[in-house]
Order: structure tokens, then sequence, then C-alpha cells
């Protein structure tokens, strides 16, 4: 059905794509696994063009793909869903899927079309109900929204960009679900992930991609995950995470009922309590937008609580500033690199002292202490490997996985007695994710007691002392690690097994 | 023997970095040079292009564009008399747009030099008047600090309303404006007022209220000095200081601001008053130093000026200097073409105005791409 064959493409030095060639049978689903930046993203902007290659061919239905445009890419049948979906929220179902389609004809006839969407949403098992209002989906469904839109406007071939990464485990499998329905449609697949099971679960064929040429090729049929992973990382990444187990020492951080409602009016902390004490991390698994991102704000002083403390050492710190908080040892690290815990514009050595710029060493009365910045850059630079072309470099110009060492660097490097780090690991490759998590766990060695939030289970599990589930502005009560499993968890995150915290859940 | 691999993996990993950050250290620079050329290469191809422009404009209006142009730079620079009157041009360009390219950095759009330039005005000449001091090295310092406050109240003003009641700035400070500029005619009307004048404006000052002058036989006066002592203080505090880190830091990204723990509030106000503050001067300089008394409409179009001339920056204070004179000199000669060759009024403002407009472009990319 899809041929790529001999693709290249540069951008500048950067060769992201060499030689790669990819056939998609027709009913297939095709694996695309690769870490970030193994050229995934280059090979799919090129089918869809986004992008042109500057060498190779594509051969689609048998007709020849060549200096096309996305427009023409969907008009020829190759459906792309991204991770940042092209929906308008205000819009329902059937107006988005309305939109912009031209076969739907110039006058609108809603009713033909969520007829259209019923009867597709059955085929396919995609529970899309054509008249609700796009904006008070949840994340998973607004996705087969997308689905369903490449879907009826005749998408054969269907791209799926990292479609499981924001999803609780029950959505990823009505999810895998939905692809093993389209396959028996006849219709084919490319998935890309870097999640191992779900590719061996549910693709045909599976390529993996490192440093923008193919590693590996296989039948999914008889592969292995240590296989794949080799194929993916060009060395062994499963060496276990060394923990030594120890008992946490005095209560650092407690928190105590805290309640947020934010700008919108949304309820999105619901009592919240919990502690951790030295050398102990607490992980909090659940999906995206379940209050985590509130909680983390709320302890770092970027947001007031409605209702409820929190204490550092025994001392009340509700309503303390930002900076006052950093001071007494409260670090963390915030899930957007972009623009909140890196400033792309600034330089490596302005957002290593981004957050201190106002103390010694780095400034003296109201005056930044040049020589200062220099050597916080220079042991920066040095300890954690930031590879950057100097501490005058901007930031912008380094790779996400070295921006994050220089968030980690300011943040773990100052040794404090509180971590919050939120999705520290989001987006970074293999080899970044394990220096991020090496480091959280040499400050839980050194004492520090961390709140370590993520939405990949695995990471949750095998680094929390204790583990508890974040879902609707609640957390479950904590329960140490050798008591709970995957399934429990999972079925948490989901909202389908009772909160063991409900204690602390309103009296409603 | 899995030790051995993995030594070696770390000194070709070691190597590879190395290089690698050479590599990138050298593109790195190379870009910079090129981008300091290109900026060159553009402003000239602009300048050159707006000049052209005019250059059919002049003609289509019956002149010969050569011969004004001729004029233009004898009236900018041609006797040290001409580049006195367009260094004092340049004076309240520069002092107004060094605050607003700070206001600028720290994503506060204030447009209201103009008023501030008003009030400040408005209030060096009260002190001019009414502080019957015999020495200048009383009256004229007492004046600037009146004018530099009356600025700054002005500017607070509006950063108070936008910051309590959520008016956006670019409404209250435009506002402001009017109401600065009919102040300065409501004073001229009424307690400020020369009697007997058939012209709104106060009486001339006495003379030890005049401003010094720098260059005996010419106009130039001490503002120019002022203008490049203030660029320096402010290229050092934003650069040099921890008020100008929260203002490189709330300019680049405000949830990077809010998680550095950098108020905006408090720093929006401080820089909206610094910079009403270095308007305020520039008021008092022009009342104090080119007029010796306040007159309507005294600071028509500064403000925008000013604007323009933090846009011409890339709102760096450095850049500043150069801006205002560039535009200052521009001024003055365009006028002198006006006065010489007869070439309409309304083509100076043109000749501005491409001019002007022609330079952002070519310099847009460069504020994008701009280091904070």
């Amino acid at each position: 059905m899809l041929e790529m064959r001999g693709i290249y493409k540069s951008y500048g030095p950067v060769r992201a794509n060499r030689n790669i060639d990819l056939t998609v049978p027709p009913g297939k689903i095709v694996g695309l696994l690769g870490e970030n930046g193994s050229g995934k993203s280059t090979l799919m902007k090129v089918l869809f063009g986004i992008v042109r290659a500057d060498a190779g061919s594509i051969t689609y239905k048998g007709g020849a793909l060549a200096g096309h445009s996305p427009r023409e890419s969907i008009a020829a049948g190759i459906g792309m869903i991204h991770q940042h979906f092209m929906l308008v929220e205000a819009m329902t179902v059937t107006e988005n899927i309305m939109l912009g389609w031209t076969r739907a004809g110039r006058w609108l006839r809603p009713r033909a079309i969520g007829e259209l969407i019923e009867g597709a949403s059955g085929t396919y098992g995609l529970d899309v109900d054509p008249n609700a209002t796009v904006g008070g989906l949840p994340y998973g469904k607004r996705q087969r929204v997308e689905i369903m839109k490449a879907i009826l406007r005749g998408a054969d071939l269907l791209v799926l960009d990292e479609p499981t990464s924001n999803l609780s485990p029950p959505e990823a499998g009505r999810l895998l679900e939905a692809m093993r329905r389209l396959r028996e449609q006849g219709r084919s697949v490319i998935f890309i992930s870097h999640k191992l099971g779900e590719v061996l679960d549910i693709c045909d064929d599976i390529v993996v991609l490192r440093d923008g040429e193919v590693t590996g090729r296989c039948s999914a049929a008889g592969a292995t995950r240590a296989e794949l992973a080799h194929m993916m990382v060009g060395r062994d990444v499963t060496t276990p995470i060394d923990r030594v187990s120890r008992d946490p020492g005095p209560e650092i951080l407690a928190v105590t009922g805290l309640s947020h409602t934010d700008e919108s009016g949304i309820e999105r902390l619901r009592g919240v309590s919990f502690s951790i004490g030295a050398g102990e991390i607490l992980s909090v698994a659940g999906v995206d937008g379940n209050g985590q991102a509130d909680l983390v704000d709320v302890i770092a002083g970027l947001q007031r609580p409605d209702r409820g403390h929190v204490s550092l050492t025994g001392r009340d710190i509700t309503r303390w500033s930002v900076q006052a908080r950093l001071a007494a040892g409260l670090s963390y690290i915030p899930v957007d690199r972009s623009g909140t815990s890196i400033v792309p514009g600034m330089t490596v050595e302005d957002n290593l002292a981004l957050r201190e710029f106002n103390r010694a060493p780095l400034s003296r009365w109201c005056c930044l202490d040049r020589a200062g910045f220099r050597a916080l850059a220079a042991s920066g630079i040095a300890r954690f490997g930031i590879r950057a072309g100097g501490p005058d470099a901007p930031a912008r110009t380094l790779s996400g996985g070295n921006q994050q060492k220089i968030v980690v660097a300011r943040e773990v490097g100052r040794n404090p007695r509180v971590l919050l780090a939120f999705q520290p690991t989001w987006g970074l490759d293999p080899g970044a994710t394990r220096f991020v998590i090496d480091q959280v766990l040499a400050l839980r060695q050194a004492g520090g007691a961390i709140l370590y939030i993520s939405a990949e289970l695995d990471e949750v599990l095998t680094l929390g002392d204790r583990i508890a589930v974040m879902y609707n502005g609640r957390l479950s009560e904590p329960v140490r690690r050798e008591e709970t499993d995957r399934t429990t968890v999972g079925l948490m995150m989901g909202g389908f097994a009772p909160m063991h915290g409900a204690a602390h859940a309103h009296p409603a | 023997m899995s030790e051995d691999r993995s030594a070696r993996v770390n000194e070709v990993g070691a190597a590879d970095s190395g290089a690698m950050a050479t590599a990138t250290r050298q593109a790195v620079e190379a870009l910079a040079a090129a981008d300091w050329l290109r900026a060159v290469v553009l402003a000239s191809a602009a300048v050159t292009l707006a000049l052209g422009v005019t250059a059919v404009l002049i003609a289509i209006s019956g002149k010969n564009p050569l011969v004004a142009y001729a004029a233009m730079v004898r009236g900018a620079v041609g006797s040290i008399d001409r580049i006195a009157f367009a260094l004092n041009k340049s004076t309240p360009y520069i002092l107004g747009g060094v605050g607003v390219a700070l206001c600028f950095r720290a994503r506060v759009i204030n447009i209201g030099a103009e008023g501030q330039i008003a009030v400040g005005g408005i209030a060096a000449t009260w002190v001019a008047l009414n502080i019957a001091a015999s020495s200048g090295a009383i009256v004229i310092p007492a004046a600037i600090v009146a004018a530099a406050l009356g600025g700054a109240g002005w500017a607070a003003f509006a950063a108070a309303i936008r910051l309590t009641r959520g008016v956006h700035e670019v409404l209250c400070t435009l506002l402001l404006n009017f109401v600065g500029l009919l102040l300065v005619s409501e004073a001229l009307h009424g307690p400020m007022g020369e009697p007997g004048a058939g012209f709104p404006q106060s009486p001339l000052f006495k003379r030890p209220a005049w401003l010094p002058h720098l260059l005996a036989g010419t106009d130039l006066h001490v503002g120019i000095l002022i203008a490049v002592f203030a660029i320096v203080a402010c290229h050092l505090l934003l650069w040099r200081t921890t008020f100008g880190f929260r203002l490189r830091v709330l300019g680049a990204s405000p949830p990077a601001a809010a998680y550095a723990g950098v108020s905006f509030p408090r720093c929006a106000f401080a820089v909206m008053a610094l910079a009403g503050g270095l308007a305020g001067i520039a008021g008092g300089i022009e009342v104090l130093g080119v007029h010796y008394r306040l007159i309507e409409g005294f600071s028509l179009g500064f403000g925008f000026n000013a604007v323009a001339v933090a846009l011409l920056a890339s709102i760096n204070p450095i850049a500043v200097l150069p801006a205002g004179l560039f535009l200052g000199f521009l001024e003055a000669g365009a006028l002198a073409m006006q006065r010489e060759v007869g070439v309409p009024s309304s083509l100076v403002f043109v000749i501005q105005g491409l001019t002007m407009v022609f330079v952002l472009c070519a310099i847009g990319i460069g504020i994008r791409q701009q280091r904070v």
C-alpha cells in the first residue's frame, strides 16, 4: 500500500533520515520505534508532505507521491493524528468533522453527518457522540474524534504519532482495540511509539530507527522487548536501577487538606494530604490533568490554595513567597521546559542562575556578580555533563536532554531539602531519562524528600518508596511499593477502582 | 570485560562531546558574526531604498532630489551649529526611547512617553518659575528632579490603573497622553501663562534656570550628556543588576518569571515609573534648554518617536543612542531641506516615516533572534 524508498533528509549538518525504506502492506499495523530525535517524526513529515525529502521516492496505492502538500496527502487517503489535536473546543463533534471538509457539502447537513459518525463509531468501536461539545471531552475521546475525522475523509492509511503517551492504561487499551478494528476493515496504520510493550502487542511489523537510520526490522511475532530496546538505543538500558532500601527519616514535607480552584473556576485539588520523610520518594501516578500541575504549583508557591496547609520541616509555608520557599530548600522541576523551567532565549549561565540570581554568590546588593555566574556555570556544566556551546550559548541551541540537565543542575545541584519533580523525564530519550532518574535517586540517598509525579507507570512503580495515584483532584492514600502492583495502580489512574484515600476526600 | 566496554564507550563519548562543543561554538560564533554583518547591510539597504522612494516623491513635487538631499546633509551635519541643533533634537528621543525600551523588555507596552514628557515639562516649569534662587546649581537640578518625579508619577498613575483595575497599559498610557498634553494647555491658559502674550506660553525663565551650553556660540546644551549618561545607566541596569535580570526574565517568558519568583506587578510598576522619570527629564530638558519657557505642544510627537527609537534599537538600551541620533539628525536635515529647497513640509514626515519603516523591516529579523 505504501512504499517509501531510500529517503534522505538533512537539516543543515544534522542528517535526520538516511536511506530509509518503509513498507506498509494493506490491512497491517506497522510500528515505528525509536528514541526522541531518531528521525521518526521527520520521516512522517516527509510522508505527509510537511517537509520535502532530499532524495528518495514514495509510492502510495500504486501512484507516486512527490512534491505533495499535506492537503494532497489527505486527498490521497493518508490521515495523520498528531499529539496536539486540531479541534475547535467550542464546537460539537459533528461541526468539527464538517469543518474544512469539502465533501460535507456546501449546505451544512449536521443530521446526515451525525448519522455517518454514529455508523463509523459503531464499526470501529470509537464510541464518539456526534452531538457532544469537544471542549467537554477528555483527551482520549478527542483523539478518537481526530481518528474519526481522518476515516470519514477516506484515509486508508493512518499515522498515529505517540498516541498513547497521554492516555491512562484503560484508555490506551480502547485505542489499541480501535486500531485492531481498523486493521480488520482493511485499513493500514503506522504506529509511532517508544513504548515497547504496546508495539509488540499490536503491530504486525516493526521498524526501528536510530540516529536517522533503520537499525532493525522484524515481525512482531517472536520479537522480545530486550531485542527491540537494544536496536533502539544501541546498548543495553535495562540495567536495573540501584537503590538501597532504607527507612525514611523524619518528616520533611507535609501537606494537609489542600484545595485549589483554577482561574476558570474548576476545582483542581480536593483536599489532598500526604507527607514525605527525609530520603524518601513519594511517587504519584495519574493521567495528565487530574490536578498534578496544581498540586506542585501550590506547594512551590506559584498558586495559592483555597484551603489547606503546606509545611516544611514543621514550619507552615503556605503563604510564603516562591523565593522564601526556595531559600528554605524547596526545589521544583516543572513539566514545561520550553518556557517555565528554561528560558530559551537566555544563556545557559542565566538559566542556571534563574531562581537564585538575587542571592550570594550570584549577586551582591542589587548587582549581579558575573564571576559568580561563571563559576556556577562552570561547575554545573562539568558536574552534570551539560553539552553546550559554552556558558554564553542561548539555551534554545541545546537539545531537550541537555536543557533538562540545566534544570536538574539548578534544582538538584543545590542539594535541596525537598524536590518536587513533575514529569521530569517528559520528552526525553532513554539515556537522558536515566540520567534524571539517577540524579533523583542520588538526592534520595543524600536525604532529600522527593515528590515524583509522572504519567509513566513504570517510573512511578520503580522509583517510589511509597506510591499514590491522583485522580480527579484527589490523592489516594500512599502505600508502600511492595503492597501494590501495576494493575491496581493502572485501574486507579483510570478511575476504575476505589481510591483508598477516601478519608481525605470531601464528605460529599 | 563489560567494564572494558563501558570505558571505551565513555572515551568515545568524551571525544565526541569535545568535538561537538567546539563545532557548536564555531557555528554560533559564525552565526553571530554573520548576523552583525547582515544587520549593517540590511540597514544600509533600507536607508538607500527610503531615500530612493523619497527622491521620486521630491521629483513629483517639482524639486530636484539631488539638490534637496544636498540641503538635507548640510542641514544635518553642515556646520557646528547644525550638529548642535541635531544633537538637541536627539536628546528627548534618546531619553524617552531608552525608557520605552526597558518597558518593552518586560513586555509592558508603555506608549505614554508623550504625556510623561508633557507633565515633566510642567513640573520643571513650575520649579523654574517659582524658585527664586540666583544660582543655576540649585534651580536646574531641582527642576530636573521635579521633571523626573512628574513624569514618573504620570507613568505610575497609568501603571496603577493597569495593575489594580486591569485596564490594558496601551489604553491607559495612550489616553493619559491626551490628558497630559491638555494639562499643558490648561496650565498655560491659567496659572502658568504669560500675561498679555498672544500665544499660549509661560513667561521666559530667568537666566539661572537656563540649561548651560556645552559649546559656546552654539545652542548645544548639556541635555545630550544627560541622555548619554542615562543610556549607560540603563544598559548597566538591564545587564548587571538583579532588577534588570527580572525584567529580562519577565520579557522572555512570564511563566518562567513566576517560577523564578519574579513579581510582575512590582516590576511593571517600577519599570513604568523609571521610564516615566526618564521621559519627564526629557520634558524638563526641552523647556529648560531649548525654549526657556513652557509652550503649548512642545512635546508633540516626541512620545511616538520614542517608541520608534526603542523599536529601531531592537529594545536594546545601548542601541537607543545611535537610533535616537539617527532620528534626530534625520529630522534636522529634513527641516533644513524644507527651509532651503522648499520641499513641502508634509514630505519631511514622509521621509522620516518611510526611512523608519524600511529600517524596521530590515532589522525585523534581528528583533526575533535577539538575546535576552
